[in-house]
């Protein structure tokens, strides 16, 4: 179990956890040797993380001498406390959340974005679809309802009035608007609206980076203090990550393969998966990163995000970013 | 088993699983239900991973299990052998119960890492509690002559414990780990929400965010056929070890020096105390983040400072004690009457207690949308929601207490050919009544949990959406303060509903009631 | 097999109250008792219901405390004689754990006094109260006089110094106490163990005891205290134990009245 670098009492309690019976999580096929690091994914294993595991099964960390785990989140695992309290090194997390953390007073520097465009959307049936906010105007949508401030964005932005819309509280799960229960549901482009395509209910979706929420999504995040002490380390599994991902983007598909072959036991649809990396493509690469890179940002990304930012209630400044650390991953 | 009653059994399964059927073509397409003949080709289809599925949370519900009960065990002796301490541990368990996933899965998953650990101890956090308070009754209910057997040997409460009390209880603690078994494969399950690469909560998520409505019926059937066979064979077992008649229970009432005000408030303040010193000691020791891990002070300090803090939380405290009070008096209620019903209609018992232990431990998650289907968001549903999380506990107990009838007591009532109904009142409730009284106790934090969870779910009102808020926006401060409030408002919950049960146990059971 | 007799301890009560409660709820439950029992001898205490007779057993048992005086018992405390493991109890209720053996309950008598486990001296012991045969049955599939044998005997099998006896046939049918009454005494008595027994029952009272002692209604104060000659008298149905009863029940008519 390699989690931590010093013994401290956490890995007491792992090593106690793995006494109890718990199977060690060890990844194997990687040399002892390396430095263990831990990035901190924000969701279940998926091909939403195709590049790392592409980084993992050809040895893009071991290249940098490093050890990589990946952790799965989960609903119930935010990516902060572990990054805070170093038992990952690295999280994926977004702008938003980034910013709330840091007003509460996490020392948190945004050094990467994998999503260049919020995978927000409006995702609505064919036979009733929803093509522009204007188009929000008198349906229910089916929404978490801590996301209203993300929907309030969507509305201020293009002088939609929130008042006209009905806010149906609901799970994160697409059955109320195949039912009927709603209009259209507020999810992100490449989950709810992939699975219903591959159940074969037609949908439309809209993206919300289209209309003007600009929101970095999919972003990497390490404390201040790792940044200044473990520099080399996150600089390594940062090129391990644009490695994974370029190859990523040239076949889009044998990332899904793999994905599935790595994680037999996720219950993952190759089909649903494939569909999923072609959708998240546009999201992650575009002219920006074609001419500087997988994860870049710049003054205007950052310019636009502090705008969006505030309309959800989150002033901040370009400190929140660090481009340096990518600036020497690029580089090379 | 008579055969005429396994054949009862089995017609009442199929009608359930015909009934299921039908259900599920009321609503073709709906995305919300699949029928049995779909879930049972899912599984065939799909054997491989259900299995490995299973494998890997019956894994963690297993050692979570065993650690639950037996922190359970510990604690219901410390308790038997000293008596002072029981309000001590009994609010500490309380106190420790209530603390919501939101808080606890990430603080888990931090201080296990990557791996089984937060799975196993919410697994065990699940199922300690209510083994608890089942074993703690059971370890009372000995007639005061047992007692004084030990006594007039001058032997003490641990000889008492070892060789009277322990095995006395026995029947309760069964009783306790069948409640157990559907909660810990929960727990288990609810464990994996904190980040786990395999298990049925894994498979459960994935197949709900796919709309594969069919994945996510075939997994809460198996969570729940496991669930209903790991009760069966408790229920098996325990009946193998207890093959005695229960025995009648003839115990003076204690004399009771009324305790003073004064010394009640310092009571209260030293544990409030204690809970606080508790809280910043244990974050302390295990080195946690101020970021996430939240001590006594900082809550203080937010709470004293921020006037907007305050009223947000108040609106929500108000919004969900508003749907708690009408949810746990349904589930209390359900459970009861349903354990009366049974009791009965013994031939019900078939049909009805797989039924109950299916509803226990499918997720929540899968089911809640199906009844917001049925009966839509407003208040019928969710408390609908809250009384079907909570009622199984108070069934069991209840169904347990009603056993508990002394034998004599059912003769000398069909001496007199008195009929169910008049033997129910009269004697078969009162004896149901300490299981009755620990389950209202132990359904308190639970009906918390499960309105906090529907909140979260389906009305996105109140404390739950309050707390899955501030995971979002790392509003940590708010969290606890959200903790704090909940946590008080079952401990008072909890002394009230104590309060009415000494009253009335001092008449129908003094056993139970000890200074 | 027979292990040789123990001499009893006699019993001292010195100015021996108890009050329940206190304030509006106060019961005064035994008035200042002063009571000698001889070592070696049977005494009964007889009473009207609820005058407290239990209570005096239960301060001799040392299950309570006296509110004021002492019991001395030998030259120790009740509960000193506890610890040895040399008194023993048995009550109305037969209180025979129900997941034990007819033998593993007697044995259990030898268990909490302390002495160490001796399976053939437990078989002599259930073939001398008449339940050969029965070691191994539990006490669902005995009869009530059955259990109430198993009790006395897990009772003596620790040979306590003096064995207390709060009603321990009251619960079973006149015929089957009559029976009991007669078998089961010599079994404490032939060894010299002192006991005190609670009883509703005159003749019970007349046929086991050396001495009965009348208690009011509560407080529980000793009204009449009679002699009875146990070489002579305990034959049923003869003019001399007739009018031993018909003095104890006089007693007791006086007080109830």
């Amino acid at each position: 179990m390699k989690l931590t670098r010093t013994p401290t009492r956490r890995s007491v309690l792992s090593t106690g956890a793995a006494a109890l019976g718990a199977a060690a999580f060890v990844r194997p096929g990687l040399a002892l040797a390396n430095t263990p690091a831990n990035l901190q994914l924000s969701w279940l294993h998926s091909v939403q993380f195709g590049g790392s595991y592409i980084a993992a099964s050809n040895g893009y960390w071991a290249d940098e001498g490093l050890d990589v785990t990946l952790t799965p989140g989960g609903p119930n695992a935010p990516v902060e406390p572990p990054v805070v309290s170093g038992t990952a090194l690295v999280g994926i997390s977004a702008a938003d959340y980034t910013a709330a953390a840091v007003a509460e007073g996490a020392p948190f520097k945004i050094i990467a974005v994998a999503m260049q465009k919020n995978p927000f959307a409006i995702a609505s049936l064919a036979a009733n679809p929803v093509n522009s906010p204007a188009g929000l105007v008198g349906k229910k949508i089916g929404m978490s309802t801590n996301n209203t401030p993300v929907l309030q964005a969507l509305c201020t932005l293009n002088n939609v009035d929130i008042n006209e819309i009905e806010i149906v509280p609901t799970q994160y799960d697409a059955a109320p608007l195949v039912s009927g229960q709603v209009d259209c549901l507020l999810c992100w482009a490449t989950d709810l609206p992939v699975a219903m395509t591959i159940q074969g209910v037609d949908n439309v979706t809209m993206l919300m980076a289209d209309h003007g929420y600009s929101v970095y999504s999919q972003t990497y995040i390490a404390t201040e203090d790792s940044i200044a002490n473990r520099r080399a380390e996150i600089v390594g599994l940062l090129k391990g990550e644009v490695r994974g991902w370029n190859d990523y983007q040239k076949d889009t598909d044998a990332a899904a393969v793999l994905t599935v072959d790595m994680f037999p036991d996720a219950g993952l649809d190759l089909e649903a998966q494939k569909l999923q990396a072609e959708r998240q493509l546009p999201l992650m690469f575009s002219d920006l990163t074609a001419a500087e890179g997988f994860g870049w940002f710049t003054e205007d990304g950052i310019a636009q995000n502090i705008e969006t930012l505030a309309l959800l209630g989150r002033q901040v400044t370009p400190a929140l970013w660090d481009r340096s650390l990518l600036e020497e991953v690029h580089a090379v | 088993m008579t055969r005429t009653r396994g054949i009862h059994g089995w017609l009442s399964a199929l009608a359930a699983l015909a009934l299921w059927e039908i259900v599920a073509q009321i609503y073709p397409n709906s995305f919300v239900i699949a029928g049995p003949l779909d879930v049972l080709r899912h599984m065939a289809e799909n054997t491989g991973l259900l299995s490995r599925a299973v494998t890997a949370t019956l894994h963690n519900a297993a050692w979570g299990f065993l650690w639950g009960n037996l922190g359970a065990i510990i604690l219901s002796c410390t308790v038997i052998l000293l008596p002072r301490s029981e309000r001590t541990i009994s609010l500490l368990a309380l106190t420790v119960f209530c603390l919501p996933l939101v808080a606890t899965g990430p603080i888990l998953r931090v201080l296990y890492g990557p791996g089984n650990g937060p799975q196993i101890a919410l697994a065990a956090l699940a199922v300690y509690y209510t083994t608890y308070l089942a074993l703690v009754v059971g370890l009372r209910a000995i007639p005061q002559n047992w007692s004084d057997l030990t006594r007039i040997y001058g032997r003490g409460r641990m000889t008492e414990l070892f060789y009277i009390r322990a095995r006395a209880s026995l029947p309760y603690l069964i009783a306790g780990l069948q409640i157990a078994a559907p909660a810990a494969i929960l727990g288990a399950m609810i464990g994996e929400f904190t980040g786990a690469d395999r298990g049925l909560g894994v498979l459960t998520l994935r197949a709900m965010r796919s709309l594969d409505v069919d994945a996510t019926w075939a997994l809460a059937s198996l969570a729940a056929t496991v669930s209903i066979l790991v009760y069966g064979i408790i229920g098996w077992i325990g009946r193998r070890l207890v093959a005695h008649p229960a025995s009648i229970l003839m115990t003076p009432p204690p004399v009771q020096g009324r305790e003073n005000w004064s010394r009640s408030l310092g009571k209260a303040v030293a544990l409030i105390a204690l809970v606080l010193v508790l809280w910043h000691s244990v974050m302390d020791i295990f080195d946690l983040n101020r970021f996430f891990a939240k001590r006594p002070l900082d809550i203080w300090r937010y709470l004293t400072t921020n006037d907007e803090a305050r009223s947000t939380l108040r609106t929500a405290l108000t919004e969900t004690s508003a749907l708690t009070v009408p949810g746990y008096l349904a589930g209390l209620g359900l459970g009861a009457g349903l354990a009366i019903l049974l009791t009965l209609v013994p031939a019900l018992s078939a049909t009805v207690l797989p039924a109950a232990i299916a509803l226990r431990s499918v997720p929540i998650i899968t089911t809640a949308p199906l009844i917001v289907l049925a009966l839509g968001r407003g208040a019928a549903g969710t408390i609908i929601i809250v009384a079907v999380m909570i009622f199984f506990p108070t069934l069991i107990a209840c169904l347990q207490g009603l056993r508990q009838t002394p034998g004599q007591i059912i003769d000398m009532f069909d001496s007199y050919a008195a009929g169910r109904l008049r033997l129910m009142r009269w004697a078969r409730i009162p004896a149901m009544l300490p299981a009755f009284f620990a389950s209202a106790r132990m359904a308190i934090p639970a009906a918390f949990l499960a309105v906090t969870t529907t909140e979260w779910l389906a009305t996105g009102k109140g404390i739950g959406n309050l707390m899955a808020l501030t995971a979002t926006t790392s509003n940590y401060n708010m969290l606890w303060s959200a903790i704090v409030v909940v946590t008080a408002a079952a401990t008072l919950a909890y002394l009230v509903v104590e309060r009415i049960e000494r009253a009335i146990l001092r008449v129908y059971a003094s056993e139970q009631v000890q200074g | 097999m027979r292990c040789s007799p123990m001499s009893g301890a006699a019993v001292e009560l010195n100015g021996v109250s108890k009050v329940f409660g206190t304030g509006d709820a106060k019961v005064d439950a035994v008035a200042p008792l002063d009571l000698m029992l001889k070592a070696g001898q049977t005494t009964a205490l007889v009473g009207p219901s609820g005058c407290g007779k239990s209570t005096v057993l239960r301060m001799i048992a040392g299950l309570e405390d006296p509110t004021t005086g002492t019991v001395q018992i030998g030259t120790e405390t009740p509960k000193a004689l506890a610890r040895r493991g040399a008194v023993s109890m048995a009550f109305q209720d037969p209180s025979l754990l129900p997941w034990r053996t007819l033998h593993s309950n007697i044995a259990l008598g030898l268990k909490l006094a302390r002495k160490p486990s001796n399976p053939d001296q437990v078989n002599a012991l259930i073939d001398l109260v008449g339940l050969s045969g029965f070691g191994d049955r539990r006490p669902a599939e005995l009869s009530g006089g059955m259990r109430q044998r198993a009790a006395i005997a897990r009772c003596l099998i620790s040979e306590p110094e003096l064995v207390l006896l709060d009603e321990p046939f009251g619960a079973v049918d006149a015929i089957t106490r009559n029976r009991l009454n007669l078998e089961l005494p010599p079994l404490w008595r032939d060894r010299g163990t002192t006991a005190v027994l609670v009883t509703h029952s005159v003749q019970e009272a007349v046929l086991l005891s050396d001495r009965i002692l009348v208690l009011s209604p509560r407080p529980a104060a000793v009204v009449a205290d009679i002699t009875v000659d146990q070489t002579t008298i305990p034959v049923p149905n003869t003019p001399d134990f007739q009018r031993v009863c018909d003095d104890v029940s006089d007693a007791l008519g006086a007080v109830a009245a």
